[in-house]
């Protein structure tokens, strides 16, 4: 009896003595869970304080499946109350099957009050399942700031490693992507006291989160507005920046896409449809696509011209409507030709004669130089990732065995003009309008309200010459055969700019694609783009802009008027300011 | 008056330390859940000391003329487990009776070893005739029991029964001969046992390999003796109990209730108040007038102590999982009310012991 007794005494001391600490240490692992407190994102604001991205009360359904009495009747109860698709179902019930039975299991988030109401109203009738509230993403502006805002979603792979969390959502386009550690905040955590069937008991200790920082924005919600209307439901970019301090006031791409829905659960079919679409709703034109300068590159030409002192830049020549090279026919967009050119009277009537000439007197590199002086062919810097660098001809050709060859005479003339192989992404174009507007100045693009201006680079650029370029730019709109003279001249500042119709040669790249662009005939795929690029007011600029409409036709006739909404607008603050002061 | 005053004093005194730890034990162990179960043990309490002052008034004579028929009825009781018994976690092992749930296995325990008491007061265990019979009315009640299935009271049962042949002064080749025997023996067990018996005894060796099935009993338990440490948590902190960790709390598994909250400190004392009740059952037992009341005392003395062992043993992962109470700790009447009983005989032995029977003739089994 003794010897029993001894060994369960033994037994005991090796237990509550040699293995407490181990032992406690499992006791509390049982007891003790550690939950995180997903911190509060910051808020995205134009420079008005309109909300961009904010956090809206939503609620989710969930359900600890033990305590449901029957399944099968709770589900088919709740896909009537819910009304759910049998495929949400189908999701639901390998969720459940799928997760421990005494753990809760998410059924449906980010609902709205409405639509969880009915089944808030029954819950004593669904023994498990529950009602909770939390917060999700809304984008007020929606379609309007999609690709400028972007959207959240789930953290992946890539965002666990990097220390996120399963159940928190990561920025994965737009700002919300490139300001994700500023609007993130900071995560606690919570020791939660939960009894054997993982109920929470009592809260022990808590390490409160950290609030994401807000960020106020220099886009003017309104003015993006403006711009969005002005391009009706064609497919285009519109860029607008303070031409001193580099802040951008609108930053719009179209189509759009519908960011809310990214955060309502994307169904499979949207997704591809938006892929599918030949308009390419998810690209951002504004930084993610380059198009052919057009027209809008005679100002670098010129410039080139002024600098190296051709003397065709101070002097003239004579316009047909062609220019013959060799046996081939150089074309002037009017047929008739304009007779006697100057280059105030190319910029102003766009004669491409005029630029074959002095682009050809030139030479590439020095058109090249010149494009990439006024920062053509580099990222701005932009905090919208990815950004195109758009595309200058290398000075010389490389041949596809790695021999290289100078350019032809014709391949250099319609680089002059803005043709051929050089791309430019509609912020590059809007930052080389500012630069023209404040003596030369390559500003970095801005996004937050505020902020100091960056120089990237002063173009050393002669006064003089400025002043020529300027003239002819705010001419363009001022005089009667200006390009941009009826969209423009009666606008409540004074503008000066320049129009581009890129010609387009996009032949359809498969059958399906030539069917589809058949079924849409508002879709001209060999419709030319359009541009207008340039600032206001004339003589005291504010701000520059560029615009772009993908198969949109004429510069002058079909991009011109959206800067004719923009400047209105702009005015129209201008003066309410003056007013309430 | 004169009969209780004749009671031994320290197992009383021993009693009511061990009554009032166990209803403190079971308090904390059911606070935070049904605490109906609390009051319910109380009432049992009171009815267990009313049977127990009865038992000591009652003459070991007539003690003696009681065991056949008490074994008998056992006996049927386990017999008509199979047809009408109350199926509770796929076993039938309790009889409803309308007044009363009874567990028969636990009636037969004590059934038996008042029998074997009985029977080798007048008998010798060396003879080959003597031995069988007695090996006999183990065997059939051990194997019903075994069938219902109850393995852990079964065991018991054939220990108890080996402790009092020992006690009566067997042969002891008969033993060598047991122990040699003994591997042939589990080999036909473990062939003839229930899966769920055999993942226990398999968990028991590995507690790790399952720890959300059969090792979680055993695991849950050891992480809250442990945790409780010399001192413990404190009286109703304990995290394990509290928290539900712990299964089966109130009933088996309530010594890791006390060892979390109370520490080694508590365990000590449980296990002193122990060795001081077993031991002074022997001390009576030496001091026995007659055979019988001596054997008596020798087989509650076994039982009590056989209990204790497998419980705690099992508790702090010694032992496979089996469902034996923890004397006077657990929850449970009928367990806690047979008990006391069996201290009210004990009680009986020792005031027997004390009168002087003019009349008493030695040798006479039954006086």
């Amino acid at each position: 009896m003794a010897i029993l007794l001894l060994l369960l005494f033994a037994r005991l001391i090796n237990l509550q003595f040699y293995q407490h600490e181990g032992l406690l240490l499992q006791a509390n692992k049982n007891r003790i869970n550690v939950v995180p407190l997903l911190p509060t994102r910051g808020v995205i604001t134009d420079r008005n304080g309109k909300g961009l991205a904010l956090n809206h009360v939503s609620y989710q359904v969930q359900m600890i499946s033990e305590r449901v009495e029957d399944m099968d009747k709770t589900i088919a109860r709740l896909q009537q109350l819910m009304a759910w698709s049998d495929q949400q179902v189908d999701n639901i019930r390998k969720r459940i099957r799928r997760a421990r039975s005494d753990r809760p299991v998410l059924l449906a988030d980010k609902l709205e009050w409405q639509s969880v109401a009915p089944l808030a109203a029954r819950l004593h009738h669904f023994s498990g399942v529950n009602v909770i509230a939390g917060t999700h993403r809304y984008y007020p502006y929606d379609e309007l700031t999609s690709h400028l805002v972007g959207y959240l979603s789930l953290a992946g792979p890539k965002d666990l490693r990097r220390g996120y969390l399963r159940t928190e959502n990561v920025g994965h386009s737009g700002l919300e992507s490139t300001m994700e550690s500023m609007l993130h905040g900071t995560p606690g955590t919570q020791q939660e006291e939960i009894d054997a069937h993982g109920q929470r008991v009592a809260v022990l200790k808590q390490f409160p989160s950290e609030m994401g920082k807000d960020v106020r924005l220099s886009i003017d919600v309104e003015l993006q507005e403006v711009a969005s209307k002005a391009l009706g439901n064609r497919t285009g970019a519109v860029v607008v920046m303070d031409v001193q301090s580099g802040e951008l006031l609108t930053v719009l791409s179209k189509p759009g896409f519908n960011t809310n829905r990214f955060i309502t659960g994307l169904e499979h079919e949207q997704w591809q449809s938006w892929i599918k679409d030949i308009r390419k709703p998810l690209l951002n034109r504004t930084t993610q696509a380059a198009y052919p300068p057009a027209s809008t590159m005679k100002m670098v030409a010129g410039f080139a011209g002024l600098r190296h002192k051709i003397p065709l830049a101070a002097g003239r020549t004579e316009c047909p409507g062609y220019l013959e090279l060799a046996d081939r026919k150089m074309r002037c967009w009017k047929r008739k030709g304009h007779k006697h050119v100057t280059l105030h009277k190319s910029l102003v009537q766009s004669c491409d004669v005029y630029f074959y000439e002095l682009g050809d007197q030139l030479g590439m590199q020095r058109l090249v130089d010149e494009a990439r002086m006024w920062g053509f062919g580099e990222q701005t810097g932009v905090a919208i990732t990815p950004e195109s660098r758009g595309q200058l001809p290398p000075s010389v050709q490389r041949l596809r065995d790695g021999r290289t060859r100078p350019w032809y005479r014709g391949e250099t003339m319609i680089t002059a003009i803005g043709q051929g192989l050089s791309t430019v992404t509609p912020i590059q174009m809007a930052r080389f309008a500012a630069a023209i507007a404040n003596g030369g100045k390559i500003l970095k693009p801005k996004l937050y309200a505020g902020s100091e201006p960056t120089i990237i680079r002063e173009v050393d650029v002669d006064d003089k010459h400025l002043k020529i370029i300027r003239k002819a730019m705010r001419d363009v709109i001022a005089e009667p055969k200006g390009t941009a003279h009826w969209a423009l001249n009666w606008a409540p500042w004074s503008v000066a700019g320049k129009t581009g119709t890129a010609q387009v040669v996009a032949m359809a790249q498969d059958e399906e694609e030539e069917k589809l662009a058949k079924k849409t005939p508002e879709l001209d795929r060999h419709k030319d783009h359009a541009w207008f690029m340039g600032y206001a007011p004339y003589d005291n600029p504010k701000v520059a802009f560029a615009i772009f409409v993908e198969h949109g036709g004429h510069g002058g006739s079909d991009a011109a008027p959206v800067a004719n909404a923009l400047i209105r607008k702009l005015a129209q603050q201008e003066s309410e300011r003056a007013n309430a002061l | 008056m004169n009969t209780l005053l004749k009671m031994d004093k320290v197992l009383l005194l021993v009693l009511v330390c061990l009554a009032a730890l166990g209803i403190a034990t079971l308090y904390a162990a059911v606070h935070h859940g049904d605490i109906t179960i609390w009051q319910r043990q109380n009432i049992f309490w009171l009815l267990g000391i009313i049977i127990f002052v009865s038992v000591a008034f009652v003459p070991l004579r007539m003690i003696g003329l009681v065991t056949w028929p008490i074994y008998l009825l056992a006996l049927l009781f386990l017999l008509l487990i199979p047809f009408i018994g109350d199926m509770q976690m796929g076993a039938r092992r309790w009889l409803d009776l309308g007044i009363i749930n009874l567990q028969p296995s636990e009636l037969m325990k004590w059934a038996l070893m008042l029998l074997l008491a009985h029977w080798f007061a007048s008998r010798e265990p060396t003879t080959i005739i003597n031995f069988s019979a007695a090996a006999a009315i183990t065997v059939v009640p051990a194997g019903l029991i075994a069938m219902q299935p109850d393995l852990g009271t079964a065991l018991v049962l054939l220990f108890a029964a080996s402790t009092m042949l020992l006690a009566s002064g067997i042969r002891w080749r008969w033993v060598i001969g047991a122990v040699a025997t003994s591997p042939v023996c589990l080999y036909l067990l473990w062939n003839n046992m229930h899966n769920y018996q055999k993942t226990r005894v398999l968990s028991f060796l590995d507690p790790q390999s399952d720890p959300l099935g059969a090792g979680y009993h055993v695991i849950q338990s050891g992480i809250a003796i442990g945790s409780g440490g010399l001192f413990g948590k404190g009286f109703m902190e304990g995290t394990q109990a509290r928290l539900h960790f712990l299964p089966e709390q109130h009933t088996d598994f309530i010594f890791a209730v006390l060892a979390e909250e109370g520490g080694l400190l508590a365990v000590l004392l449980l296990l002193i108040l122990y060795a001081i009740t077993v031991s002074r059952i022997l001390i009576i037992a030496s001091r026995a007038h007659t055979r019988f009341g001596s054997l008596l005392c020798v087989g509650i003395a076994s039982i009590f102590m056989l209990y204790i062992f497998v419980n705690i043993g099992m508790v702090s992962g010694m032992l496979p999982v089996v469902g034996v109470p923890l004397p006077f700790i657990s929850y449970g009447g009928s367990a806690l009310v047979t008990m006391l009983a069996a201290l009210g005989v004990v009680m009986r032995v020792g005031i027997e012991s004390k009168e002087k029977i003019p009349w008493q003739r030695p040798g006479s089994p039954l006086t």
